[in-house]
């Protein structure tokens, strides 16, 4: 019973990865980074991804208070810097977001920057979720992995 | 972080019991999440890797700050000749075999870093540059400058392959340099730059010719690689 819960749960896990791939949010580098998980860095992935949560949340509130001071060559400096982390996970929607956002920029367009501003909120939100999503059902399917052991051996 | 392995030991069975066997990456990045990349990345080539987030600090670590305080990058060259420079640290017991730096960083871009070194007496180290753009003019003009490679980003472990002949050829000047002769040295840079041109030609001709877009740039990758 709990073996058949664990399968379920890695079925879950691929069809919400597939699905997040299909949608363009992720790209292969996320599949590296998970390559990257082995025994000596167990917890690799979620390392990673709590560094660019933290990093993102503080670029996201600073470019909002950019954009009302209108200082469009530091917006661009922390975009780079947006861009450069969100490649490195594999969020590929955001790094896009990303892109457009510095070209708004460069022009000095703020109607563009508000716009632009207001989709990376976005899909950085939905990017969190999603992969908070993806790790609630990596933990359940460790703790279903966890506790079939003993229960097997009491059968035994 | 250090990862010290027992399996690299068998890389280097002439090497005489010293302090520091390992293969040594200074890794230059600003960005946190890159240099945790390039750090396990790395740790599973079995380097030791030395992580300083910005040129200055790498320029700190390698000892070479003083003496280039008072002077501009274009007269490094004459600065290192007339005043010896600080003793390439392998007395002091810090070797680096690998400098590993990003392109676009804030303050002393990757670019100036790798003249800097170039101009000092860490001239001989292989510099590899890092970038997130696919920019063939920011390519040709680093590799002009002597870096060895340029790796785009984000850096995968097939990236790593590109390195393999640095990690051997390093462990093979060790050897050599323990028997103290200079004119092998030279004659090991011959080969570096024998093998560094063909690797550069061929990589950067591809590279040139085909700028991709960001978002399809892992493709071409692969492509290069079956080349290679």
């Amino acid at each position: 019973m709990l073996g058949f819960g664990a399968d379920l749960l890695w079925a879950d896990m691929n069809r919400l990865l597939a699905f997040l791939f299909h949608q363009g949010v992720l790209d292969e580098q996320f599949l590296q980074l998970q390559q990257l998980q082995d025994e000596a860095s167990p917890n690799f992935v979620s390392e990673v991804l709590n560094i660019y949560f933290h990093e993102s949340e503080k670029l996201l509130t600073n470019l909002r208070g950019l954009l009302m001071e209108r200082d469009y060559k530091k917006m661009g400096v922390h975009l780079n810097q947006f861009m450069g982390s969100s490649s490195s996970i594999g969020a590929k929607r955001v790094t896009n977001v990303c892109v457009a956002f510095r070209a708004a920029t460069l022009q000095t367009n703020r109607a563009g920057c508000l716009r632009a501003l207001e989709m990376l909120e976005h899909e950085y939100c939905y990017l969190k979720n999603k992969l908070h999503q993806l790790f609630q059902i990596e933990q359940q399917r460790a703790l279903v992995a966890g506790v079939r052991y003993p229960v097997q051996n009491q059968n035994q | 972080m250090e990862f010290v392995d027992t399996r690299k030991l068998q890389f280097q069975p002439q090497l005489q019991p010293q302090q520091h066997q390992h293969f040594h990456v200074l890794a230059v990045d600003d960005s946190v999440i890159d240099r945790k990349l390039l750090e396990r990345l790395l740790r599973g080539s079995s380097c030791k890797v030395t992580c300083v987030d910005s040129g200055d600090k790498a320029l700190k670590y390698l000892g070479l700050v003083d003496e280039l305080d008072d002077t501009t990058s274009s007269t490094s060259l004459e600065s290192s000749s007339s005043s010896p420079p600080p003793q390439p640290l392998q007395q002091e017991g810090i070797k680096v075999n690998l400098i590993m730096t990003d392109y676009c960083m804030p303050g002393m871009s990757g670019y100036d870093l790798l003249k800097r070194v170039k101009g000092s007496s860490w001239k001989d180290v292989p510099v590899v540059i890092m970038s997130s753009e696919n920019v063939p003019s920011r390519i040709s003009m680093c590799l002009e400058e002597g870096a060895e490679e340029f790796l785009l980003k984000p850096l995968q472990l097939s990236d790593l392959d590109k390195l393999q002949p640095y990690f051997l050829k390093s462990l093979d000047n060790s050897c050599e340099k323990e028997s103290a002769n200079s004119s092998i040295d030279s004659e090991n840079d011959d080969n570096v730059v024998i093998i560094n041109n063909n690797n550069n030609n061929s990589i950067s001709k591809r590279k040139v010719m085909s700028p991709e877009p960001h978002h399809e740039r892992s493709r071409p990758k692969m492509k290069e690689l079956a080349v290679v």
